[in-house]
């Protein structure tokens, strides 16, 4: 049976939901690139809501540089004791704070408004009306909401990863560039990651807000190159909770380089955690009860 | 003498009620005082990881390694029964005019918040002592027990003193809604100062000697930093008692101006939704 021509609106003519319409392309190429196109809408209404919320705007980005500076309190008082901590300049330590600031500001301003919400997505109901959409539930609820003031603070780690390069006086070449960018992307996807797998437990445990405060204060440990842990929680800093690629390799790349092992192993360990999450997500839903209905 | 001796014993009778129904409340979610509690623990392992590491580096310290183990096990203990969190709520209670349903109870809006805030850190404390002694166990080369029952008594006080002292400065914040509306930026503000300069990021002994005398006086020392100085720290007699009697000090004089503040808010209060 072929399918009837649908008519094409004339300009008289409105659209409305009632009228037959093309069916949804359900090839991969095209469902991705529908995601995108889905995902373009919500950062313009996200960026139409901040001018809406100008003085949220403002404190956002006031209250990112405020924070910023005290995270460095620590390392300034730290290099007042000594000049050198483990191979590690102060300079450099700066760069490595950069790092992070750029990855957890992108956490912030994309995945962070959404795992924020896990709770009551699950625990009121608003994950049915996510599942009956024709998009991929597990795209919808990682990156629905943005916060576009938080990528004040990449610009703020920009600003400081530069000051430290220029103060350490490395001048790195392009490949040690992408190296860093490689890495970086991996700890951010890495971090992000972890962060979806400890907020999807809100299928088994319902309450998942103090496991937000968890993720944020363990992450709190990437502010520090590495060897300044023990050698068993340096173990845990790169495989179970894998801060490393948010902040120590990239920096290190930037610095001279790492090699290639390092740059191989954050993207097969990329690689690993997505699949993991995404197949936690299916568990997950299996098991959801829903809420509301 | 007698009315006075009623009313006192009348709201001590419902703060007890009240901090029962709050447990018996905070119990549904038993496992999330355990996760918050490690979120907690979390931020000064690092610190204390990576100050001993500057040590066993060769950096050239103030403190030694037994004060700086000492303090960062006991921090999250202190930051723990030494917290508030009422700003908020109290703040939207007052704009959002749910102030009015207390105002005819028999008892302040603040029994409340206190029974609340006993409730969560009796529960707080069930999860956080286990961790704590853990970490007491792993570091127990490196720390230092208080010199006898004194020492304990004087940090007990002493951290009852921040509390109060806490909770004060929280009320005379929230207190400015009856004016300002908002204080969510006055709060943050708040918080962001408090963290540097009560030591919870950073031991006050560590700060620099250009600082020292402002670091030493002001009145966020109090609230965490000096009761583990107590414990930790080399502290003679002296500096004891006047830490103590500095710290009483700012209990009474924040205590009186939240008092002031907030009688003359709730006198200025036009009930928002009555």
């Amino acid at each position: 049976m072929t399918p009837k021509p649908v008519p094409t609106p004339t300009t008289a003519t409105t659209r409305t939901y009632a009228d037959p319409r093309e069916p949804i392309d359900r090839t991969w190429l095209r469902r991705q690139t529908r995601h995108l196109r889905l995902w373009r809408r919500f950062l313009a209404q996200a960026i139409v809501r901040e001018t809406h919320y100008r003085a949220h705007f403002v404190t956002t980005l006031a209250v990112g540089v405020v924070q910023l500076g005290l995270a460095l309190v620590p390392i300034l008082l730290l290099y007042g004791y000594t000049d050198d901590m483990r191979g590690w300049s102060q300079a450099q330590v700066l760069t490595l704070v950069g790092v992070y600031q750029v990855v957890t500001g992108v956490l912030a301003a994309f995945v962070a408004p959404n795992l924020q919400r896990m709770t009551t997505y699950i625990t009121e109901g608003e994950l049915d009306v996510v599942l009956v959409r024709p998009v991929s539930s597990q795209f919808y609820l990682t990156l629905r909401w943005i916060n576009v003031a938080e990528l004040g603070n990449v610009v703020s780690g920009l600003v400081l990863l530069v000051f430290g390069l220029v103060r350490s006086g490395a001048s790195p070449n392009p490949l040690q560039i992408a190296q860093a960018l490689v890495l970086a992307a991996c700890g951010t996807v890495l971090l992000a990651c972890v962060w979806c797998a400890m907020s999807f437990a809100a299928f088994w445990i319902q309450s998942v807000n103090p496991i937000g405060m968890l993720y944020t204060s363990l992450a709190e440990s990437g502010r520090y190159p590495l060897v300044f842990f023990p050698f068993a929680v340096r173990t845990f800093l790169t495989f179970v909770f894998p801060v490393a690629f948010a902040s120590t390799l990239p920096a290190q790349a930037l610095h001279g380089g790492v090699g290639r092992l390092p740059v191989v192993g954050g993207v097969v360990l990329a690689a690993v955690a997505v699949t993991l999450v995404r197949l936690q997500w299916r568990r997950g839903l299996r098991s959801y009860a829903s809420a509301s209905s | 003498m007698n009315r006075l001796l009623l009313t006192v014993r009348r709201n001590l009778r419902i703060m007890r009620r009240m901090t029962a129904a709050h447990v018996a409340m905070s119990l549904t979610y038993r496992g999330e005082w355990v996760v918050f509690m490690a979120a907690n623990i979390s931020v000064p392992i690092i610190s204390l990881l990576i100050w001993r590491t500057a040590l066993a580096n060769g950096a050239q310290l103030p403190v030694d390694e037994h004060y700086l183990t000492t303090y960062f096990v006991l921090l999250s203990i202190v930051t723990m029964a030494t917290s508030s969190w009422m700003t908020g709520f109290l703040s939207r209670d007052i704009r959002l005019g749910r102030l009015s349903s207390w105002m005819v109870r028999p008892a302040s809006l603040l029994l409340d918040f206190v029974a609340n805030n006993l409730s969560e850190k009796i529960l707080k404390t069930c999860a956080l002592v286990p961790m704590v002694g853990v970490l007491w166990w792993i570091f127990r080369d490196s720390m230092s027990v208080p010199s006898g029952p004194g020492h304990l008594a004087v940090f007990a006080v002493s951290v009852v003193l921040a509390a109060v002292l806490v909770f004060t400065i929280d009320i005379l914040v929230a207190a400015l809604t009856f004016w300002m509306d908002d204080v969510t930026a006055l709060h943050q503000a708040r918080l962001i100062i408090a963290n540097v300069l009560s030591g919870a990021i950073v031991p006050l002994a560590l700060m620099p000697d250009w600082s020292r005398g402002f670091v030493d006086l002001q009145p966020f020392r109090y609230t965490v930093s000096f009761p583990v100085e107590i414990v930790a720290g080399h502290l003679s007699n002296t500096e004891i008692l006047t830490g103590l009697g500095v710290q009483l000090g700012y209990v009474v004089g924040f205590g009186v101006l939240a008092r002031l503040v907030w009688a003359a808010g709730i006198r200025g209060y036009s009930a928002v939704g009555a």
